[in-house]
């Protein structure tokens, strides 16, 4: 009831074009800010999120440049893996164990009957690109998964097949058919069925899991000891970054050049949020302006009042809680709507990037949500500090 | 509740106050509870100066004005809202009424101060007694001088208080209108045991005063 009369009294005298003005400022403001930080949060998704096929993060697999010099010693020391280890740019670093013992493969089928003396390669399952359920390997396990290059398939495709006069072979086909596996080595012959389980882009190399790897090379291995790798996988952000190319070429290391290219979509998402939260951010401490002289001229023109409130009895204080109702509300309103306007955008994009391979989690960041609280709390604080501000100016000018 | 003045001069009246000729300015009196006191001020002594500094409209005076042991120039602001909502009421000599709200509306936003102290019903009871029931809801900007003073002394009367100040409460109204306002103030300080302060420029008979100052 005081409260209406109260409202009654303090009318929006600064004008409702004013109010609308800083409404629509704010608004815009705090989409920009929230989609920079949304838009920020769903690119870390896809750079380190385990679910994407293939995700924008890079991965380099790096190893010696190989030259008369160091034919026979490339191996990577420790310290060398360690230094990489530290390097900004490394965000994570797997090894690539290759295997140390005799392989083949073949056919089970008479129908389609192939051999080949084959090596295997093992790195950290965090760093394949294949999200299957079939990588998994122990001792009881009736079939050996292996991941194969996709370009390995792209080779037969369409050029071995051709000259064999041999069938094409789609992925599924691949996949469903079961050979046998040979492995030889310290005098001991061991024989298990394989099958393809998926097709990488990232590793060049015939991939079995790490525990196959290491229970193989410790049983099969003829030198028993541990052996430096020869190439690492490093998890990178940017793989364009040139503190990255400097410090491979200074320590002899190459790697697949052409993943450069993909920092492309980098800097695009970079200077989309970077702008998205430059403007944001003008533009929120534009409104923010707006909206502290919208109080202050409301508080101005209402000075009578607010002077014949207090001289009645109300305390300062108690009037500065009724102006922050009346201001703040507003500020929360526009907030929420920004937020319920990201979660469409976000459940929207999710949808429309699942047709394209990319998983994005169709709900909104906490990290956005955490945002918006903070833009609730920034606001608060100005609105609280104005309304303080103006009502204490205005008692010393009586 | 006692009013203590301890050697109070506004600075504005510094040169117009000679040592004696007031029984207020630059003098050390006390005021008890419950007394009812005339101040009689012939215009330009400071009648509503006097009022002003009693309220804690105005600050620029030396000397000490304080209620029982609290000193008014150190009472912050949320004391001093505490005061103006329990312990001292008002009436001032230009009413100061919201002009835009209706005569109920500005009892009620007094009311609504100390909502358990005084229900709704004694707002249309005052204004019976006091004959202005018909332009309660009337915006105060349309109404009389004399409609508005009566509004201002039922604003007044409708909070708790210890000490009733009225600064020429009485100036638009006629005798008959007097009497019956004087007789709801004296009932309503009696009710509370509050002392009463009237300025005025005249003597008068409207009360039964314990102390007539000059000022």
């Amino acid at each position: 009831m005081l409260n209406q009369l109260l409202k009654k009294l303090i009318r929006n005298s600064a004008g409702q074009a004013k109010f609308a003005l800083a409404v629509i400022g704010l608004s815009i403001a705090i989409l920009l800010i929230l989609s920079a930080v949304q838009l920020q949060s769903n690119y870390y998704e896809l750079l380190n999120g385990k679910k994407n096929q293939d995700s924008i993060a890079n991965f380099l697999v790096v190893n010696k440049s190989l030259t008369d010099q160091n034919v026979g010693a490339s191996s990577l020391s420790l310290s060398q893996l360690n230094d990489l280890k530290k390097q900004p740019f490394t965000e994570s670093i797997g090894t690539l164990t290759a295997s140390r013992f005799k392989a083949s493969i073949q056919s089970n089928s008479a129908l389609f009957p192939f051999y080949t003396d084959i090596a295997f390669e093992s790195v950290p399952a965090e760093f394949i690109d294949v999200n299957t359920k079939d990588w998994h390997w122990d001792e009881h396990s009736s079939s050996l998964p292996i991941i194969v290059p996709n370009q390995f398939l792209d080779f037969y495709n369409f050029q071995y097949s051709f000259s064999q006069n041999l069938p094409q072979l789609t992925p599924q086909v691949v996949k469903m058919v079961s050979f046998k596996v040979t492995l030889q080595g310290s005098g001991q012959t061991f024989s298990l069925n394989g099958r393809v389980v998926g097709f990488s882009n990232r590793i060049s190399s015939m991939l079995v899991p790490q525990n196959f790897m290491d229970w193989a090379n410790t049983k099969f291995s003829a030198t028993n000891s541990f052996q430096q790798p020869s190439r690492v996988i490093i998890k990178t952000k940017d793989p364009g970054n040139p503190a990255l190319t400097n410090y491979l070429k200074k320590e002899g290391l190459i790697t697949d050049l052409d993943k450069t290219r993909f920092s492309r979509y980098r800097q695009v998402v970079d200077f989309v949020v970077n702008i998205s939260s430059i403007t944001g951010f003008l533009m929120f401490t534009f409104a923010l302006l707006i909206f502290s002289l919208f109080i202050q001229l409301t508080i101005s023109s209402c000075k009578e009042e607010i002077e014949l409130l207090i001289l009645i009895g109300n305390s300062p204080k108690s009037i500065g809680r009724f102006l922050m109702k009346r201001f703040f509300p507003p500020n929360v309103l526009i907030v929420l709507i920004g937020l319920l306007v990201i979660t469409i955008a976000q459940y929207f994009l999710a949808d429309y990037l699942i047709g394209k391979q990319i998983i994005l989690t169709p709900i909104i960041s906490w990290l956005t949500i955490f945002g918006a609280v903070l833009l609730l709390i920034v606001l608060a604080i100005v609105n609280y500090y104005t309304i303080q501000k103006y009502l204490r100016l205005q008692q010393l000018t009586k | 509740m006692k009013l203590y003045l301890e050697k109070l001069v506004p600075y504005s009246l510094k040169d117009k106050i000679t040592l004696g000729s007031s029984d207020i300015w630059n003098q050390s009196i006390a005021l008890n509870d419950g007394e009812l006191i005339k101040i009689e001020a012939p215009s330009g002594t400071g009648k509503t100066t006097l009022t002003h500094l009693l309220y804690k409209v105005r600050t620029d005076y030396s000397g000490s004005i304080k209620y029982d042991n609290l000193e008014l120039s150190k009472c912050d602001k949320d004391a001093l809202a505490d005061l103006r909502q329990n312990y001292i009421s008002i009436v001032f000599q230009d009413l100061r009424l919201f002009p835009d709200l209706s005569a109920r509306e500005n009892i009620e936003i007094k009311r609504l101060l100390t909502p358990q102290f005084s229900t709704k019903e004694i707002i249309v009871e005052m204004t019976d007694q006091l004959g202005v029931s018909s332009i309660l809801d009337r915006k105060v900007r349309f109404c009389s001088l004399g409609e508005q003073q009566r509004i201002a002394i039922i604003r007044a009367l409708i909070q708790p208080f210890n000490w009733l100040i009225l600064d020429e409460p009485f100036s638009h109204l006629d005798q008959e209108n007097i009497i019956r306002a004087a007789t709801l103030i004296d009932s309503a300080c009696k009710k509370r045991n509050a002392g009463l302060i009237i300025m005025g420029l005249n003597k008068d008979n409207y009360f039964n005063y314990n102390r007539e100052l000059i000022l």
